[in-house]
């Protein structure tokens, strides 16, 4: 009954949030934070839940923003439609790495996804003729205030989490973990192990590919460098996995907050109020984090939140 | 139950971190200012920033603005991506509340950043950033001081007709909107002027080891090198075409990182002879050029060159347009903008509309050379303070023995 309650209540506020602060600057850090969300929980279910650890989710992120971006360049149609479209288009390719690498065992998969957004950010730096190479694509804005997108980011990472929730409490979440867990055991149970790796793969690659025509929307100016981006969104993508609780449906929601809040603290030197060095010990602080999380908290802090609670509240554990 | 405990938790503390931010002190009139503090390109960051305060400070100490409002400029990072150049300044237009805008270093980000501005109709005096794009997208509301990256090589151009007579040219440019641009116009030059451009080759931003490409520039030997990079690459580049004993008769770089003192300090003696287009030197004739140079080599014991000049120039040129300007409102501010007709130690400074460029400021290119560890004027000949060294035994110079 707490549970229902609580989450209601969080509900609310997040509803609320926009209203309560109107200062664009907040809105604007939430709704980044809210598209982490999106990215994590879907890094989440392939990696967490499926245990296929990915370290190329821009590849997916960018397909989706390229296609949108790509859509108002050259048909002139508007970029909300890449929304859906990115998303498929995320999905086919991620069939294909799938349907490559999901045969084999070990961290072929891993590799090739990692090959794969660099292969990507090339395709896009150099195929001027189709994105624009490094110069970028820049649209106009569609609503001048940011509810619109606030609102939206918020119901699609809503819908996000429900399915991963949904999923994993059906058939497929079951075999999803059996094939983390076993694989030899699982195919020995029947279960097409290729398939529904690939299955996973989808849905993760899909909801990326969503996040990724929601920054072009949202953003309006990708450039291969910024969507492709090894370092700020495959593995910021796993991070916020770690940080908050790989295998938990909550935790990248959670580690999708603490890395964007962590990120801006420190790029604007604790809002202006700390030297401004401060703001070059982002990249060290960040690496600190996982550590210590790694170290003291290998199942994130959602995971770990009972031993948090037992050794930093002193409180004992009841369940 | 836990679990949403956590949560609230967490966004409670990312809103309170929020909440803290400081307040600024009134009566003074805000610019927010955007540049690389942090990132690959936080060398070029730093020079305009301090030269930015160094002129502010002389704004205030002469009264400000009017009715002795101070001009107080609020310097973001950009660290280097157009993402956050974007978030950042969308922050300082609806947080701080920025009467207009100013900076931009990279040309990726402040192409992003200019989007911002222009939807949102705040003035912005771009100072550095040098993509064609950025003032022939048809922006009302966006100015620039230097030019375009396309005439970077105005002075190269004439210099290469009438010294170096090439008859074959590679190009090595950075993988940026910076460097394909200049890249695709310094060709463009080449083709025009009768060049064989046997090479044109990108390289990825951030790269450490340009053997590959410097070994297929030795096998096809053109006369000249040209190399459009920003800081690390510059040195990386010239170091290695010195271990691979590359001799065209000319290494030439396209402004940007071959002009910084880090250049020099960097690549050490590869650094020598090596000459750069460039767009300011501070034995120009213009009023204040000398006077800057000094100042800022007194205060912060390192030499100064054309980006420092770009932004203290600017900083110039927004206290003049606030001076003029009816209201604090965007509109006044634009047309004063728009209106500005003055002299900097950059050059004189109006914003002209020519072919696809609007609010575009006109101004002479140079070329630099590096001469015993100093950055000397070598064209125009009648400005020179020393003559260009050419030819140049590049052998002696890197001190190979024979």
């Amino acid at each position: 009954m707490r549970k229902i309650l609580l989450s209601i209540l969080f509900g609310l506020i997040l509803i609320g949030f926009p209203i309560l602060v109107s200062s664009d600057y907040y809105q604007h850090l939430v709704i980044l934070a809210m598209m982490w969300v999106i990215i994590g929980s879907s890094w989440n279910i392939l990696a967490g839940y499926t245990g296929q650890v990915s370290f190329g989710h821009a590849m997916f992120f960018g397909i989706g923003a390229y296609t949108a971006g790509i859509l108002v360049v050259h048909l002139e149609i508007s970029a909300w439609w890449g929304m859906l479209l990115g998303g498929i288009t995320s999905m086919m390719i991620g069939l294909f790495v799938g349907w490559v690498c999901f045969r084999l065992r070990g961290p072929y998969f891993a590799l090739a996804t990692l090959a794969g957004g660099e292969i990507f950010r090339l395709i896009a730096t150099n195929w001027e003729s189709l994105t624009q190479g490094m110069v970028g694509i820049l649209i106009i804005q569609t609503f001048p205030s940011k509810l619109p997108y606030y609102y939206i980011v918020l119901a699609l990472a809503f819908v996000c989490i429900l399915t991963i929730h949904l999923v994993m409490k059906s058939k497929w979440g079951y075999y999803f973990l059996s094939i983390r867990e076993d694989q030899d055991a699982a195919e020995s149970l029947g279960i097409n192990t290729t398939l529904y790796k690939n299955l996973s793969l989808l849905i993760s690659a899909f909801f990326t590919g969503m996040a990724g025509a929601f920054y072009m929307n949202y953003m309006a100016f990708i450039d291969p460098h910024v969507v492709f981006s090894l370092h700020y969104i495959s593995i910021m993508a796993i991070l916020v996995g770690i940080v908050g609780g790989v295998a938990t449906i909550m935790g990248p929601a959670v580690g999708a907050f603490i890395m964007v809040g962590l990120q801006e603290t420190f790029r604007s030197a604790f809002f202006g109020l700390a030297p401004q060095w401060t703001s070059q010990a982002h990249a060290l602080v960040f690496g600190l984090l996982v550590i210590f999380v790694i170290l003291f908290l290998p199942n994130g802090i959602v995971g770990d939140w009972p031993k948090i609670k037992r050794n930093v509240f002193r409180v004992k554990a009841t369940g | 139950m836990k679990r949403f405990v956590v949560v609230f938790f967490c966004v409670f503390c990312v809103l309170g971190g929020f909440l803290l931010a400081g307040a600024s002190p009134a009566g003074a009139v805000k610019v927010g200012i955007v540049l690389p503090l942090t990132g690959a390109e936080a060398k070029f960051g730093e020079i305009e920033k301090r030269s930015f305060e160094m002129a502010v400070a002389e704004i205030n100490a002469k009264g400000g603005i009017k009715k002795g409002e101070k001009l107080e400029l609020i310097i973001e990072d950009d660290t280097g991506r157009p993402d956050v150049g974007r978030s950042v300044v969308e922050k300082l237009i609806t947080k701080d509340k920025v009467v207009m805008l100013g900076g931009g270093y990279s040309s990726s980000v402040t192409y992003a950043v200019a989007g911002v501005a222009q939807q949102n109709k705040i003035p912005f005096l771009v100072n550095t950033g040098s993509a064609d794009k950025i003032t022939s997208s048809g922006w009302d509301y966006i100015f620039r001081l230097n030019p375009p990256v396309s005439e970077y090589s105005g002075a190269i151009e004439s210099l290469l007709t009438e010294v170096i007579k090439p008859k074959t040219v590679a190009i090595i440019y950075e993988n940026t909107l910076f460097g394909t641009s200049g890249a695709k116009s310094f060709g463009a030059i080449c083709e025009k002027l009768g060049y064989d451009v046997v090479m044109k080759e990108g390289y990825e931003a951030g790269g450490i080891d340009f053997k590959p490409i410097l070994i297929k520039v030795k096998q096809l030997n053109p006369d000249v090198v040209y190399m459009i990079s920003y800081i690390m690459d510059a040195s990386l580049l010239m170091k290695q075409a010195k271990e691979l004993q590359l001799t065209p008769k000319m290494f030439i770089g396209g402004a940007a990182g071959f002009t910084l003192p880090e250049f020099a300090k960097n690549a050490g003696v590869a650094s020598e002879k090596v000459i750069s287009a460039t767009l300011w030197h501070q034995v120009l004739k213009y009023p204040g050029a000398m006077r800057y140079y000094k100042k800022y080599v007194a205060k912060y014991k390192t030499d100064t060159e054309y980006h420092g000049a770009e932004a203290y120039a600017a900083a110039y040129v927004i206290a003049d347009t606030l001076k003029r300007a009816k209201s604090f409102n965007s509109e006044d501010i634009k047309n004063a903008l728009a209106a500005t007709d003055m002299m900097t130690v950059f050059g004189p400074v109006k914003f002209i509309s020519y072919g696809k460029m609007k609010n575009q400021n006109k101004l002479p290119t140079y070329v630099v050379q590096w001469i015993n560890g100093k950055l000397e004027l070598v064209w125009p000949a009648e400005l020179a303070t020393k003559k260009l060294v050419y030819p140049v035994d590049w052998m002696k110079t890197w001190k190979y023995k024979k």
